[in-house]
Parts: C-alpha cells; structure tokens; sequence
C-alpha cells in the first residue's frame, strides 16, 4: 500500500562520503575520553611529571626552580616547592606517597615532606648537573640518581650517603627507571646511546645487562611485567626484552621528531578484563603524544598538541593523563571516573527508602495533576503514538509557499553552504534559479557574491557554482557595472577562482609526475 | 492464466448504499472493494468490452443492485451482493457515459407503482460517415431500461465526441460540456417515453473541463482548463418554467455572458492548471490539491499532495467518506471534514506517456552532455525490474517512487521514495527515476536518477543501491553515489547473480564494477557500515557503453560498447574477448539461462535480435526484429522477446490483428534454433516489459489440477500495465480460466454502531476460562497438573477430580 506523501519534505543537502574505515576505534575514543584542561603559566619548560603511587594520586610537576603538586580532582597546586637554587630537573614520590625528592640541575638532590613541604634530607655528592631521580616501587629507605657526570647513585636516604656509584656510562645519564618487580634491579639511560640494566645486588658496580639504542636516550621506563623495558631517544621508541637477552623486540618510528619522554598508560579499568592492557605513551618535540600498544606493536592512537611535549605522566588508577610542554603549558587529560556514579547510585540506593514514604497524593497538590506524566510506557503497553511533527527550516517554509527568491535569501544569510547549495538544487528542480537570481536586487546580489566567493571553489559545490556563477555574471552585467560594492566582490570572486586555477595547475603538475610512476610500478 | 494490472480510474466509481462497498470499473469487470480494508472482495464480469458506467440503484442499505454499461454495447443489472446478472439489455453502439436520473431523484420508498426507468446515454455512432468534415460522433440519447428498448429516434444532442454526463443529485438535470458550452437539460417530472427534455446552453471563453450540479439549488458549476472555476446560479429559470413566455426584461445579470440563461455567474480561480474534477464541496485539479470551496464565501480548504492529478470525486452516502481517483491508479478513501486520507486502493500505476516524451526530448536537446544521451533514450522505454522469486515487479511511478507490485495477487504492495522530493504533478519534469535494477533473489536494487539542468547547470545524475530489509521486507537506501560516472548517464545497472556485486556502465566510455562493503570485510563483522564501493573501472576505446550483463553463474560481464560485446572477467577485471559488432548500437544484453549463448538487442536505425555463441565468439544467428523487451529463462535454454510488429506487415498481411489493436508478439526461442517454439500476438507492446517468473508455490496449489504444475511463467506487462502471466510451455491455447486469488481477500469486519463506531471496541475482558491448562491426563498427570502459574490453573473443582482421578488405577487391560 502507499502511504499517502501529504506531508511536505523538507529538502536535504546531498551526503557526504563516509569514511570507509569508522572514524573511532574503542581504544581511540578510550584515550579521546581524557577531557584536555589546560594549565597555563607555569614558567619555562616542564622538565618531569610524576605520580604518587598512594590514592588519590596527586601529581608533581617540575619547571624552572619549583616543584608543585596537584590535586587530580580539581587540578589545582595544592603546593609549591621552591627551595631550589637551580632548575629542577625531576622529581619521583616515595612509595607510600609521603615523601618527595626532587633534584635540580646545582647537583643537589632534596627530599621533602609532601604534607609540610619542609626540606627533611639534603643528598649531596653529585658534582654536575642531576637529571633523574627515582624512587624504587617498595623500597622506603633508597633511591638512585643520575646525571651529568655519568655516574648513577644509589643512596640509603636516611643517613643521606650514596651506597653505591654504578659507573659504566660514557656521556650524560639522563634517565632511569627502577623495575617493577624487583626493588634492586635499575634500568638507566644516557646520552652515550646506551641503556644499561644495574643491579644493585653486584659488588663492583658492573652492570649487568647494556643494550645499544642508537640515539642519545632521553627516557626510560620498565613495562609492567618486569621483563621488557620502552626507552625513547632520537625519533624513535624501542621495546626491549631483557629477560631474553636484551633482544629489541619493536622500533615505532611514528614521532618525527624526538621523543622527549614515555610512561606507561593503562586502557580501562583495574576490575574489568580490559583493564590489564597497557600501553606505551610517548610524547615528542613533534607535539605528538603517542599510544603504543606494544601487544600488537601498533599505535593505537595520536593526538596533536600545539607545543614541543617534554614530560608525560599518567595517573595509576587511569584517571588522569598529564602532559607537559616546552612553553610552560601542562595539558591535563582528566577522565570522569565511574568512582563518582557509583557514589551518586550509593547514595540514590540509600534515598529510595525515604522516597518510598512519600505521602499519597490528593487532588489538593498541584502534583496531583501532573501525576503519570512522566512515566515510561511498559513493554505490552499499546503506544499512542503522536504523528511526527515535520519541524521545517525557514526556506523550507517559503519554498512550500513557492516564494522561490526569498527561500534563496533567507538561507543565503543563515551560513550554511550545504543547506544553500541544497536550496539550489531544488530550484533548479522547479526550474526557478535563474529566475529567482534575476530577481535578486543589489543587496541580496551582494550575498550570493559572497557565497560564490567563499564556495564555488570547494570542489563538493562546484559543479553547480561554477556554472551558477558564470550565469549570474552574465545576466546582472548592468547592475554589477553600476555599483561600486558590487565590483569589489566580483574582484574577490576573480580572484579566488585565479587562487583555484593556480592550484589546479600545481596538482596537474603533480599528477604529471607521478602518474608514469604509478604506471611503472604498475607494470613491474 | 492471471491477468490483471487493470486500469482502476477509467471511470468514476461508485459507492453502494451504505458505503462499504466501492464499485471501480477495471477493464471488462466491474471490482468491489471493501471501503474500510481497499481490498477487492468481488468482483462482476461479463462485459465483453471495457465498461464505462456504473450506477447502483440508490435505497435502502440492504438493497445492492446497479447498472453498468460498456463499450460493448450493452447495459446490465446485477445485484452485486451475491454477484449475479440480472437483465442484460443490448444497445449496440458503444456507450461511453450513462446516466438514470430518474433513480437518482426517486424517494426511496415510494409507494406506487414503479414507473419506467429511463437512462440518458452518449454513445458513440459508427455508422456516421467518416467523410464529412464535421463528423459528430457523439450522441446524447435516451433509453427505457424497464422496457429494455431505446426511446427511438430521439436524439437529444450530437457532439463531435461522446461526452460524459454530469447528473444533478437531485436527479432534475443532466448535463455534458461541450468546447466552450454547458448544455444542461431538465428533466421532465414525469418521464415518459415521449416527453422531451429542455435544454439550456451557457457559454464560456475558454474551453470547460468538467461541470458538476448543486444538490439541492440551481446552481451549476463548471472548471475550464486554465483553472477557473465558474458558478452560475439559478440557471433555467426561463427556460425550466412551466412555459409561459415572459418578456425578456433586461435585468443586471452581474457576469453572465450574452444571453445565457442564469441569474448571476461568479468566477473563482485557484488552480494553476485545468481543474479535472468539480463536485459540490470540493474540487481537485491536475495539480494534485484536493481544494474544498465553501459556496458563500469562497473560503478554500486544501489537501495538497495527493501526488498525481485527480480524475474525479465520489461522495458516498456515508458523508464522511468519499473517494478520489488519481491519475495513477490510485483510489484514495477520505474522511471528509477533516480531509484525510484513510485507505488507499492503489492498482499498478502508470506514467504518462506525454511526460516521458518530453524528457526524451529534453535528453536529447540538451547540448552540454555530448555522450550521454545518444540517439533515443532506450532505458525508459523497459521500466520494469521484475523479482524473479517473489513475483514482483518494480515499476517507476512519476512521484520519484519504485511502485512494488504483486503479480500473482494483482495487488499493490508498497512504494519506495527514491528521491526526498515533493511531487508536483502539473510541474515540468525535472527529475526523474530512469532505471531500476533488481538481483536474482530481490534482496537488492539500484535506481538511477536524473535530474536535467536548467539552462546547463545543476544536472545530476544519482546511482543509489537500496537493501530489503529483513524485518519489514522493504527496501532501506544504502548507498548514494553522485555523478557515478561523471556528467556521463547511466545505460544499464546489473547485478551479480550470486555476489553482492554490481556493474553500472554509462555512456561517458566506462562502466564500474561496484561491491558491497560486507563482501570485502568477513562476514561475521559489523554489518552497519555496509555500503557499496566501487570495485574497478573499465573502458572499451572510450566508445559508449550502452549495456551490461552478467552469465549466470557470474563469471563472465559482457558490457556491450556501442557495437561491440566486449567480455570481462569481473573479479580482476581483465578484457577477455570482443565480440561483434552488430549493425547499430546495442541497447540490451543478456545470458540465455545457463548455456552458452548471448542474446543481444539493437534498436534504431537498424533494429537486430543477434544470439552470439561464446565458446565460438561468433554470431550464431540473428533477425532483423524491433524487439521491445528480452526474458531469458534462469534454467533452461529458451529465451523469450517481446516484438513489436513492423508496420509494413500490419497493413498488409495481419488486417484481423489491426483490428483488435494488436501490434506486437511474443516469440518464444530455443537458442539453439532460430525457429521460435511457440508465438502469441498482443496488443499495446509499445513500451511493454517481458520476463520469466519462479512458479509460486502457493500458486501452483491452485493449478495443481492441471497435473504438472509449471514451474517458470511468462509474465507479460503491455504498455498502459495490464499484465497476463502464463505458463510458456503449456499447449493448451491460454483460456484457462482466470483463477482469482482468495488468499489476501479479508473477511469483512462487522459494522460499529453507537459507542463502539465514537471510541472503537471496547476490549472484552473475560474471565480466564480453563482452556490455559490443558486436562488431557498423560502418563503421570500429577507431575504436570500442578505445573506453571497459580493464576492460570483451573479452578480446584476440577483440579481435584483430575488429581484423584489420576490416582486411581485405570483398568483397561482387564478383559482378558
């Protein structure tokens, strides 16, 4: 049966090409869900972002000569730190999440308390520059260091004497990461290209395990199992297995410039399955910030930033991502997390009981008579339904009248061009543009100059604007001659099909390049 | 043998007595249609020639008679209730409009005798001789139908036509239009054979189209065919008065033209082209709006976009209902005051002719495409795309719809809107759905649109692929690709026998080989992003390429270009052999079943039917024929064509088939054998469509008695879409009786009084009776007698003596 079409059709654009592949994997809009926040301000380049292992993990920051720490939840400074002589170069919490140290580039190591901020330890040995310090994951009473002077220490921090010196490094050691398995094993990276696995267990000081990455390395991090480690330097990242041998397993060469940093993210929730993936992010002088799924040795995702990246952190109950840039600008990532919606459910749970004591409703209430409105229907229910109202556009409306120009005009002025070339096409239909466009007066002429301007060009419109164009010229010669206004649009609208022209020319070129290419490579 | 696909609007219909039933006058028979479902219930045949008329004799409801009369010459009486023919009364001239006003003004119980009943009927005299310049064709004459007899020698008007008459409801004027005249006559009060009726005649500038009467005053009202809608009220008074003759006193006759014979004339005009339909309360013109006039005021309501012009308005004795009939074969139920649409009886629909013509000719004026149009538009003449297994046929309408249509129950199924346009009827063409495609298992289609530029800018041409839906069974859009192949238009759309796979080639010099996204994924991935990608493109020496098909088990696409068979392989896309070349561009290809042959059409200026042999790459043998449309069997070797006669052999030899208005045949081949199997002549081939359809399993139950139940039909749509389906292979000559289908006729629901008709039925709540739980005792019945919801086990009583009775130990073995 036919339905009966007495309902008039509001016009469409044409559609445009889908993607063939879906624009957002899961694991895309997973990283997408980070909400960016933008904290401005802090002073020249943010050298290390570090989280507290303890709940609800606030994090460090360090830039020039302070250290501040931020509240994940409103990302505000809860506290600064700015008993430094000297740039502070990085800052790694204890694993109760207490205390923090901090270096700076004068070779001092501090160790502070994170609640009172008062300096509790001063370690000082290293002679240049310190550029890492690390906390060891459940270890209260070490940490080691490295820096300039291509030595790494490890120092008992309560009586605030290096332990050991691992010598071994020919250049600057600019980063290290202690294992996550195991308190005495270090990883730590140098600008001699190489990577060096120290245990601190070995009597003299001899590394135990050296793997060659090729470029000045500029960060380091153990994979969670304990057996791979990421360290980035030059372009590239590299995943190596040292429980096989110090074996490189993958190199992603995604970044075109240098990785600055990379740290360890986690896709979903510690409950769900999911959440037992982890991947790589890393950041670069690109302002890329990558997500590496080392599993399948793919990147999973990329966004862009607008600034060299140095630092990146992210947060271990997955909540927060926080990225530092060169310029001084932290971009915080911050997921809403299901914690609040379960409390919110909690709490609704908790309030059903005193809801269900509502008193019964009498005709004296004037919620009375709003009473059932609100209600879904159930399953069995028979649905009365509404006939669908057809809400129309304003040209939609006077094309139903058949006031053709003023349908023309009125989405003319409303800055859609899919809708105006739509409105177009539709009267070409009913056989009514040209006439609708000799109808125009100088003001709504202007308009469509416009229009043509900005989109006879775009190569989506211009099959119908460029004939549409030409038309118009032709028929309103006299009244273009007679206005000034007028002229100087047509002057833009030349030009901008001049620019066209231009850029036609440059691909042909192209095309002629490459098309005996493609053909040679067709052949063979 | 099914025929159907009749014409519903050939004439007005006609309401029974007490509005549940709709007479619709369909070629030969008259059908009747329950209002409240549009579906046929019946049906009266017998008319030996199209039928023009029907009138049922008003009364009360109970009583279901009515007259039709026909272009055979004769006027019957049924009573359409039982259906049965009652009185058949021969005229012997054509009759093209009859009225019987006498039935239309009696009360309906009158006590007296019933006095003779006239009728007022044009018909048509041949025996007028051709060769005066002046022939009047048409003749108004009376006619006695108790007495079976015509009122001799009288004869009321000559026309150069036959005319339709206009009766008032009243049952005191008739009238007929004639040029630029009314002619109205009043009837006598006491009609007797010999009482003659008074005429008046008013005059108007432009060429009326329809008049109708006021019920109850004298007020006449004619629609021209610029749109104006004129009123003349108390016409006659002059003339219709008992006779005396009054002076002609000069009175101010406010509009009313020369000397015509009314009181005052009032114009209206809203219609922007002619005004087909006028009826006290409402009138409809070509433009598709049903304008309902309030006499007084002029006041106007509208009901816009009905779709297609309206042919005429039928009021029912129920005053909440009446009908309109579409040009488009389209019966629509209306509530009246609030104007809206409640049941469509929808026939299959037909495209102008004339609109098609002015697009070919547009195709072809248009400078700008050089390759795309070439010589005459071929694919509009075979708009049909038939679903081999369901036995549908798609059909374009003029609405930018696919009209779906079921064959083997002659009944319209659904429409799909191809284009988000609003229809305008009266417009000029613009846009307009040039092909369709089905696949083999009609799970898939394809439409092409095109829409013509305005003056060499904003054409379009639009491929789009629709998917059947697996819920609803229709089909949703898929995908929309705009200017598949460039400007260039589109000759032919093919799908994959099996794959989802589709060509598309065009006369810009390429054709593209499309796929379904799912083919390329694997099947068990998500399905929502399906959509059709173009797969490879192909070229032949950019000559046109004018038509496509794919072999049935769909290794091979041939893709004629132009004169040439060029053969494909369409997975890699390789040229694998040119074959050729015909004498004139090739216009339709395709595979003969699963053999080897090839069967190609060429049209214009030499037309050519050629069967090319594959394995040889040759022509095996051809004729010169002007072939309309090719079926190929899916199973076995034999193809059928659908040829139009040459009209040099219609003069001379076939003189018996002119007469009947044949013009075409159907040539059934073996393609092995240049000798056609079997030949039926047909009338209206011109523009008509041919394919071989799956036997339909519930159909063949019917035909079960004929032994070997066929299993492929011939189906056979004519030009003006009736359509026959017959079984090729049969050799009984196809007068087997025509077997309508029960199956979709509903039982008709009981009529609504008082309450029920306001707010419907109210639900009938009944007390759960103790059928939920079956008592039959099984083995162990208490292990299941207790089973499943409290609420629904019967009552305890029973309950009880089943448990007990399932205790105790039946002793049926005891005998022995």
């Amino acid at each position: 049966m036919a339905e009966p079409n007495s309902t008039f059709k509001p016009i469409k654009p044409k559609l445009k090409p889908k993607p063939r592949t879906p624009k957002q994997t899961p694991e895309s809009k997973y990283w997408s869900s980070f909400k960016t926040h933008q904290i401005p301000d802090l002073i020249s380049s943010i050298t290390s972002l570090t989280f507290s292992p303890s709940p609800p993990h606030p994090f460090a920051a360090t830039h020039s000569t302070s250290l501040k720490i931020f509240n994940p939840q409103t990302l505000s400074p809860s506290s600064t730190i700015s008993s430094f002589s000297d740039v502070v170069s990085s800052a790694s919490f204890r694993c109760d999440g207490l205390l923090i140290a901090a270096s700076d580039l004068s070779g001092l190591i501090q160790v502070f308390d994170v609640k009172t901020r008062t300096p509790l330890r001063k370690l000082r040995s290293h002679t240049r520059p310190v550029r890492f310090l690390k906390y060891p994951l459940h270890d209260k009473l070490h940490l080691v260091s490295g820096g300039d002077d291509a030595v790494v220490k490890y120092w008992d921090v309560a009586s605030e004497t290096p332990l050991l010196e691992l010598l071994g490094h020919k250049d600057y050691v600019r980063c290290g990461d202690f294992s996550p398995v195991s308190h005495e094993m270090c990883v730590t990276g140098s600008y001699d290209h190489t990577v060096k696995l120290w245990d601190v267990r070995v009597t003299g000081s001899k590394t135990v395990m050296e793997v060659n990455h090729g470029k000045p390395v500029e960060s380091v991090v153990f994979l969670p199992s304990g057996g791979l480690v990421a360290t980035a330097g030059g372009n590239s990242v590299k995943i190596w297995d040292f429980i096989g041998g110090g074996k490189m397993v993958y190199s992603m060469e995604s970044h075109t410039k240098t990785v600055t940093s990379v740290c360890v993210g986690r896709v979903g929730k510690e409950n769900v399955e999911e959440g037992r993936e982890h991947r790589v992010l890393s950041v670069g002088l690109d302002g890329y910030m990558k997500v590496f799924d080392y599993g399948r040795m793919k990147v999973t995702h990329s966004m862009r930033f607008p600034a060299p990246l140095m630092s990146v952190g992210f947060s271990p109950d997955c909540g927060v991502r926080v990225i530092g840039s060169s310029n001084g600008v932290m971009y915080v990532g911050k997921r809403k997390t299901k914690e609040e919606n379960v409390e919110s459910g909690l709490r609704s749970f908790w309030s059903l009981g005193v809801e269900e004591e509502r008193r019964v409703m009498r005709p004296s209430y004037f919620r009375y008579f709003h009473r059932g409105q609100g209600d879904k229907p159930k399953w069995g229910d028979y649905l009365v339904m509404r006939p669908k109202k057809v809400k129309l556009a304003e040209h939609d409306k006077l094309l139903k009248k058949f006031r053709h120009k003023e349908a023309l005009v009125s989405v003319l002025g409303n800055k859609n061009p899919e809708n105006v070339v739509a409105v177009m096409e539709e009267l070409v239909a009913r056989r009514k543009l040209l006439k609708c466009v000799e109808n125009l007066d100088n003001e709504e002429l202007g308009l469509l100059f416009m229009f043509l301007q900005k989109y006879s060009t775009v190569p989506r419109f211009s099959g119908l604007l460029m004939g549409l164009t030409k038309k118009v010229l032709e028929m309103r010669v006299e009244d273009i001659r007679g206005s000034e206004a007028l002229k100087g649009q047509i002057r833009n609208l030349k030009r901008s099909v001049e620019e066209e022209i231009r850029i036609q020319h440059s691909l042909q070129e192209l095309q002629g390049i490459i098309s005996p290419l493609l053909r040679i490579a067709g052949r063979a | 043998m099914i025929r159907g696909g009749s014409s519903y609007i050939s004439s007005p219909p006609a309401f029974s007595n007490d509005a549940k039933r709709l007479l619709v006058c369909t070629a030969n028979t008259v059908s009747i249609f329950s209002t409240s479902t549009a579906l046929q219930v019946a049906s009266l045949e017998g008319h030996t020639a199209a039928v023009t008329s029907v009138i049922v004799v008003p009364g009360t409801k109970v009583l279901c008679y009515c007259w039709t009369a026909s272009l055979d010459g004769t006027i019957r009486y049924w009573d359409f209730s039982v259906p049965e023919l009652l009185k058949t009364l021969d005229v012997k001239m054509p009759i093209f409009s009859m009225v019987i006003p006498s039935i239309v003004g009696q009360p309906a119980e009158s006590n007296e005798k019933p006095t003779d009943v006239f009728a007022y009927l044009s018909i048509e005299d041949k025996k007028v001789q051709e060769n005066r310049p002046k022939a009047m064709h048409g003749q108004i004459r009376k006619c006695n139908l108790t007495a079976s007899r015509m009122v001799g020698g009288l004869i009321l008007k000559e026309t150069p036509q036959p005319e339709f008459i206009t009766v008032s409801s009243s049952g005191k004027f008739f009238g007929i239009r004639n040029k630029r005249k009314l002619h109205v006559w009043s009837v006598p009060a006491i009609d007797s054979g010999r009482s003659l009726a008074k005429k008046i005649t008013l005059h108007h500038s432009k060429t009326l189209s329809v008049l109708a009467f006021h019920p109850t005053e004298r007020i006449v009202a004619a629609g021209d065919v610029t749109g104006r809608i004129l009123v003349w009220r108390g016409f006659g008074y002059r003339t219709f008065s008992t006779g005396d003759e009054l002076v002609n006193k000069e009175e101010e006759h406010p509009g009313v033209r020369g000397n015509d014979d009314a009181d005052s004339c009032s114009t209206w005009h809203w219609h922007s082209a002619e005004v087909k339909v006028l009826s006290f309360s409402s009138d409809g013109g070509k433009e598709g709006v049903l304008v309902v006039w309030q006499l007084d005021t002029g006041k106007k309501k509208f009901l816009p976009r009905i779709g297609s012009p309206l042919l005429c308005f039928t009021d029912s004795p129920d005053p909440t209902l009446s009908s309109i009939s579409c040009a488009d074969n389209l019966i629509h139920m209306l509530e009246m005051p609030s104007m809206d649409i409640l049941k469509t009886i929808s026939g299959i629909k037909v495209c102008s002719k004339e609109s098609f013509y002015v697009l070919i000719f547009k195709l072809h004026s248009h400078p700008q495409l050089p390759h795309s149009f070439p010589g005459r538009y071929e694919g509009l003449s075979s708009g049909f795309a038939f679903d081999y297994t369901s036995g549908l046929v798609a059909l374009r309408t003029e609405s930018y719809g696919i009209q779906f249509y079921s064959l083997f129950d002659d009944h319209g199924m659904y429409e799909v809107q191809v284009c988000e346009r609003n229809h305008q009827p009266g417009d000029e063409i613009s846009v307009v759905v040039i092909l369709v495609a089905l696949s083999q298992d009609g799970s898939m289609m394809s439409t092409v649109e095109v829409k013509l530029p305005e003056e060499g800018i904003g054409g379009l041409v639009c491929l789009k692929f629709w998917a059947l839906g697996s819920e609803n069974k229709k089909f949703t859009l898929s995908t929309v690709i705009y200017e598949p192949h460039r400007d260039a238009g589109i000759s032919a759309v093919a799908f994959h026998p099996t794959r989802h796979m589709a060509v598309s080639s065009s006369y810009g010099g390429d054709f593209k080989v499309w796929v379904c996204n799912d083919e390329i994924q694997q099947k068990g991935q998500t399905l929502q992003n399906s959509g059709w990608a173009c797969l490879a493109v192909g070229a032949y020496k950019k000559k046109p390429m004018t038509a496509a098909a794919f072999s049935l088990d769909g290794s091979v696409l041939a893709v004629a270009a132009e004169t040439v068979i060029t053969l494909w392989d369409p997975d890699k896309n390789v040229l694998l052999a040119v074959i050729g070349e015909t004498l004139s561009p090739i216009v339709t290809l395709s595979f003969a079943g699963k053999s080897e042959y090839l069967v190609s059409v060429s049209r214009d200026p030499k037309p050519q039917l050629s069967v090319w042999n594959m394995s040889k790459l040759s022509l095996s043998w051809s004729y010169r024929l002007h072939i309309e449309a090719v079926a190929c069997a899916v199973d076995l070797l034999s193809f059928a064509v659908l040829a139009l006669l040459p009209e040099s052999s219609m003069c001379t030899e076939s003189n018996e088939l002119m007469s009947q208005g044949r013009d075409g045949a159907i040539l059934l081949f073996n393609v092995m054998d240049p000798v056609p199997v079997a030949t039926w002549s047909v009338r209206k081939a011109k523009g008509g469509g041919l394919s071989f359809l799956q036997g339909n399993p519930s159909f063949l139950e019917e035909n079960i008695s004929d032994g070997n139940a066929p299993k492929e039909f011939l189906v056979y749509v004519n030009g003006d879409h009736e359509y026959v389906l017959f079984d090729p292979y049969s050799n009984e000559a196809n007068e087997v009786s025509m077997a309508r289908r029960k199956g979709l006729v509903e039982l008709e629901e009981t009529g609504q009084v008082g309450y029920a008709s306001i707010y419907g039925e109210l639900p009938e709540f009944k007390r759960n009776q103790t059928s939920l739980v079956p008592s039959v005792p099984s083995e162990r019945p208490w292990e299941t007698i207790f089973s499943g919801s409290s609420h629904n086990l019967p009552p305890l009583t029973r309950l009880c003596a089943a448990f007990l009775e399932s205790l105790m130990e039946k002793r049926t073995a005891a005998v022995e």
